[in-house]
C-alpha cells in the first residue's frame, strides 16, 4: 500500500521538480493544475445534481441535465463570477477558440474518445447490418436527408454560407444525421413496444445512423482541413477525402472482425483483466491518433478499435471495465460541451436555430419515414419511425465540439447545434407516446403475424439486490447463446437482446424483471430463464453445504471487537 | 436455426425403438446408443450431466415430451439425440402423463453457442400436435427429420 502511495505523491510533485530550475514556470504550473482540480471538482458534481434533478423530477434525459449543468456553470455564466481566493473566476474564459482552457477541453478530448471506444465496444455490427435490411434502409433514409436539409438550411438562411460545401454548411449537415437512441429506447420499453415491428427499425436505424453520423464526420473534417489550408474543394478532392475515410473505416473495421480471434489472444496473455482493459483503451488512443494524422477525426479511431473488438470474446469484460470510467468521464464531457454555449452569440442566430431545428425534426421524420412507408409500414408507422429517431444526443455533441474546435463552425453556430439537441430532445418523447396510440403501423393488419404479438414474462425477486444479480446473470446466459445484448438506457437498465430475427427486452424494475418478446419467442425466452434460475439454485444449495456457515459467521464476528495484537495493528509489519 | 437442426440429425441418433421402461434406464439407454454413434466417449461424464440437471428439476414437459438435457466438458460440440417410446414411460412430466418424444442434448459446459435455443427451436416445432403425431408414426430415421425439416 505505501509503495503505490509514494509512487504517486512522485508523479503529483513531479511537474513541480521537473520546474524547480524555472520557479515561475513551476508556480505556473502549479496554479493551473489547482485550477483544473477545483474546475474538475465543480463540474463533477454539478453534473451529478443536474443529471439527478433532470432525472427524477423533470422526467428527461440525464445527458441534458449535464448539458444544461455546463451551461449554467460555465464561463458565460457563473462560470465568470470573480472569485477572490483564486484572484479571478473559476472558468476565465480564453482568448482562443474554445471558452474553455486546454486542459480542460483534452479532458473532455479524452472523454468523447471513452464514449465512442465504448459505443464501438456495444455495437455488433455484422449482425445489425446482416438481419436488419428495414433498419439499414430506414438509417440511411435518415441520414442522407437530413445532411440534405441540414445543408440547405444553413445556405438558404445563415448569412455568411453561400456554397453547400462551404464548411459551417457541412457540419450542419452532419449534425443532423445523429440520432441518440437513449430516450425512444427508454419510451418503447415502457410502452413495451421494443419488440414491435416499428421499435426493431427504430432501434436497428439508430445504431446505422450514428456510425455513418461519425464516417460522415470524418468527411466533413477533411474538406475543412482542406478548406483551411487554402486549397481548393473540388468534388474530386472530396472524392478522395470521403475514399480516405469509408476506406480506414472499411479496412480497420474488417481486419478487426477478421482478426478479432487474435487480437483477444494477444490481449489475453496480459492475464489480469484489468491489464487487458488498460492495454484496449491504450490501442484505442492509439487508433484515435492514427486517424487524426490521416486527416481523419479522431473519435473515428476510437470507434473502429471498440467496433474490432466488440467480436471478441472480451468485449463483455472490456465493457464492464469501460463502465466506471465511462460514468466519470462522458458526464464531464457533456459538461464541458454545455460551458461552450455562448448565450450572446446565440441572440443573432436564434430565429436561424429555430428553423434549422424544424429542419432537422422534418429530415428525421420524412427521411426515416419515406423508407419505411415503402417498406410495408403504413402512414402511422412511418411516423412512428421517424419520431423515434428525433432525439439527438452524444454524435451531435461531438460533431458540434470537433466542429468548433477545428474553426469550422463559430460560437453561434455551435449554439444552435446545443439548441436542436435541446429542441429534438424534449419534443420527442411526447410526440412518440402519442404516435403510439392507435392500431397496427404495418400497412395491412394480415401483415402482423402471430410472432408479432407481444408477450411479457415478469419475475420478481425478494431484494433490489438478488434481482440486480440475477438479471447480470441472464443477460449472461443470453450472450453464452451467441445473442448480442446491448445497453440501450443505462439510467433505466434496459437492454435490447438480440439475435437474427429474434428481438427480447430486459428490463429491471426495483425488485422486478421484466422480459418482453413476441410469442413465438417466449419459448425460447422461458427456457433460458429457467436453467438460470436452476443454476443459481445449484449456487445457494452449493452455499449452504458448506461444512458450518454458522460456524465462519461466528469467526468472523469474533474478530469484530477484539483487541487487535501487535502484527496487525496500524504500522504493524506487513510480512506478519 | 431449423437447418441446423436438420443438419445435426441422422441415422445414428434418431432411436425409434427405445426399450427402457424407466427415466433412469431411458436415459442410460439413449447416452449408450450416442456412444454406440461415436458421438459421445465419456459415458460418466455425460451420464451424470443429464442426472444432474434432472435432479434440479424433471425435462419432462407437457404432451409427452421431455427435454433431457445437460452441460459437460466430456463433449466438445452438441450432441443431439432424437428418441421415440411409443407406450410412454413415466419421466416425472409437468401434466403427469406419460412421456414418448424425447428430444436429448448434451453441451459443452465451457463453449458458448446457441444449445438452449436449439431446444427451444426443438421445442417450438413439437408444440403443434401434429407434428408430435407425425413424430410418434415415424418409421424411420427420414420421417423424423421431415418432422423437423
Amino acid at each position: 500500500m505505501k509503495r503505490p502511495l509514494f509512487t504517486l505523491m512522485a508523479v503529483v510533485a513531479a511537474p513541480g521538480l521537473l520546474c524547480a530550475s524555472n520557479p515561475e514556470q513551476a508556480q505556473d504550473m502549479g496554479h493551473l493544475m489547482t485550477l483544473l482540480v477545483l474546475q474538475l471538482a465543480v463540474i463533477v458534481v454539478a453534473v451529478r445534481l443536474f443529471g439527478l434533478i433532470f432525472s427524477r423530477y423533470l422526467k428527461q434525459s440525464r445527458v441534458l441535465g449535464e448539458l444544461v449543468a455546463g451551461m449554467v456553470i460555465g464561463p458565460f455564466a457563473l462560470g465568470r463570477i470573480h472569485l477572490p481566493f483564486l484572484g479571478h473566476s473559476l472558468f476565465p474564459k480564453t482568448e482562443a477558440v474554445l471558452p474553455v482552457s486546454p486542459e480542460l477541453y483534452g479532458l473532455a478530448v479524452i472523454a468523447s474518445i471513452v464514449l465512442l471506444f465504448s459505443a464501438g465496444l456495444e455495437t455488433d455490427l455484422p449482425t445489425f447490418l446482416r438481419y436488419s435490411v428495414m433498419g439499414t434502409v430506414v438509417g440511411i433514409g435518415g441520414v442522407v436527408l437530413s445532411f440534405c436539409l441540414g445543408d440547405l438550411a444553413a445556405v438558404a438562411f445563415l448569412p455568411g454560407v453561400d456554397s453547400f460545401l462551404s464548411p459551417t454548411a457541412l457540419f450542419l449537415g452532419t449534425l443532423s444525421t445523429a440520432t441518440s437512441v437513449g430516450i425512444t429506447a427508454r419510451i418503447l420499453s415502457e410502452k413495451r413496444k421494443m419488440s414491435s415491428p416499428e421499435g426493431v427499425t427504430i432501434l436497428a436505424g439508430a445504431v446505422l445512423d450514428d456510425v455513418l453520423g461519425i464516417v460522415l464526420l470524418a468527411v466533413v473534417v477533411g474538406i475543412s482541413k482542406l478548406g483551411a489550408s487554402g486549397a481548393a474543394v473540388d468534388w474530386g478532392r472530396i472524392g478522395i477525402i470521403a475514399l480516405k475515410a469509408f476506406g480506414f473505416w472499411i479496412v480497420c473495421t474488417v481486419l478487426g472482425i477478421i482478426f478479432a480471434k487474435r487480437i483477444s489472444k494477444g490481449l489475453k496473455w496480459f492475464r489480469s483483466n484489468d491489464a487487458i482493459a488498460g492495454v484496449s483503451l491504450g490501442l484505442a488512443l492509439l487508433l484515435a491518433g492514427l486517424a487524426e494524422m490521416a486527416g481523419l477525426a479522431m473519435i473515428i479511431g476510437a470507434y473502429v478499435m471498440g467496433l474490432s473488438l466488440s467480436q471478441t470474446d472480451l468485449a463483455h469484460e472490456l465493457r464492464e471495465r469501460m463502465h466506471g470510467l465511462y460514468q466519470f468521464l462522458v458526464p464531464v464531457f457533456f459538461c464541458v460541451m454545455g460551458m461552450m454555449v455562448d448565450f450572446s452569440a446565440l441572440k443573432g442566430v436564434l430565429l436561424f436555430g429555430l428553423l434549422f431545428s424544424a429542419f432537422a425534426v422534418v429530415g428525421k421524420i420524412v427521411g426515416c419515414g419515406a423508407p419505411a412507408l415503402l417498406m410495408g409500414f403504413n402512414l402511422r408507422g412511418a411516423f412512428r419511425i421517424g419520431a423515434g429517431m428525433l432525439p439527438r444526443g452524444e454524435v451531435t455533441l461531438i460533431v458540434a465540439g470537433v466542429g468548433l474546435s477545428a474553426g469550422a463552425i463559430g460560437k453561434d453556430v455551435f449554439g444552435v447545434a446545443i439548441l436542436t439537441l435541446l429542441i429534438a430532445s424534449v419534443i420527442a418523447p411526447p410526440i412518440l407516446i402519442k404516435s403510439f396510440e392507435g392500431g397496427s403501423g404495418l400497412r395491412s393488419q394480415l401483415s402482423v403475424k402471430s410472432e408479432e404479438k407481444g408477450c411479457q414474462i415478469s419475475l420478481t425477486f425478494p431484494s433490489v439486490h438478488i434481482t440486480t444479480f440475477i438479471a447480470s446473470r441472464i443477460r449472461l446466459a443470453f450472450r453464452n447463446e451467441e445473442f448480442y445484448v446491448h445497453e440501450m438506457n443505462i439510467e433505466d437498465r434496459i437492454y435490447q437482446i438480440r439475435k437474427e430475427d429474434i428481438s427480447i427486452t430486459l428490463r429491471q424494475k426495483d425488485k422486478t424483471i421484466e422480459l418482453n418478446t413476441t410469442q413465438d419467442n417466449s419459448h425460447l425466452v422461458s427456457l433460458i430463464v429457467m436453467e438460470e434460475i436452476l443454476e443459481l439454485k445449484d449456487l445457494l444449495q452449493g452455499i449452504e453445504k458448506l461444512e458450518s456457515p454458522e460456524g465462519l459467521c461466528t469467526e468472523l464476528a469474533a474478530c469484530l471487537f477484539c483487541e487487535l495484537d501487535e502484527s496487525t495493528k496500524p504500522g504493524g509489519s506487513e510480512d506478519a | 436455426m431449423r437447418k441446423k437442426l436438420k443438419k445435426q440429425l441422422n441415422t445414428r441418433n434418431i432411436f425409434l425403438d427405445l426399450q427402457a421402461d424407466n427415466k433412469a434406464s431411458l436415459i442410460e439407454e439413449m447416452i449408450d446408443r450416442l456412444i454406440q454413434g461415436g458421438f459421445v466417449s465419456d459415458r460418466e461424464g455425460a451420464l451424470n450431466a443429464i442426472l444432474e440437471r434432472e435432479k434440479k428439476m424433471s425435462t419432462g414437459m407437457n404432451n409427452g415430451v421431455a427435454i433431457p438435457h445437460g452441460k459437460t466438458d466430456s463433449v466438445d460440440r452438441l450432441v443431439v439425440a432424437v428418441g421415440v417410446k411409443r407406450s410412454g414411460i413415466d419421466f416425472d412430466s409437468t401434466d403427469k402423463k406419460p412421456s414418448r418424444i424425447f428430444i436429448m442434448t448434451i453441451s459443452p459446459a465451457s463453449r458458448s453457442g446457441p444449445h438452449i435455443q436449439f431446444l427451444a427451436e426443438v421445442s417450438k416445432i413439437l408444440r403443434d400436435e401434429e407434428s408430435r403425431h407425425r413424430l410418434l408414426e415415424a418409421r424411420s430415421a427420414e420421417d423424423v427429420i421431415r418432422v423437423f425439416g
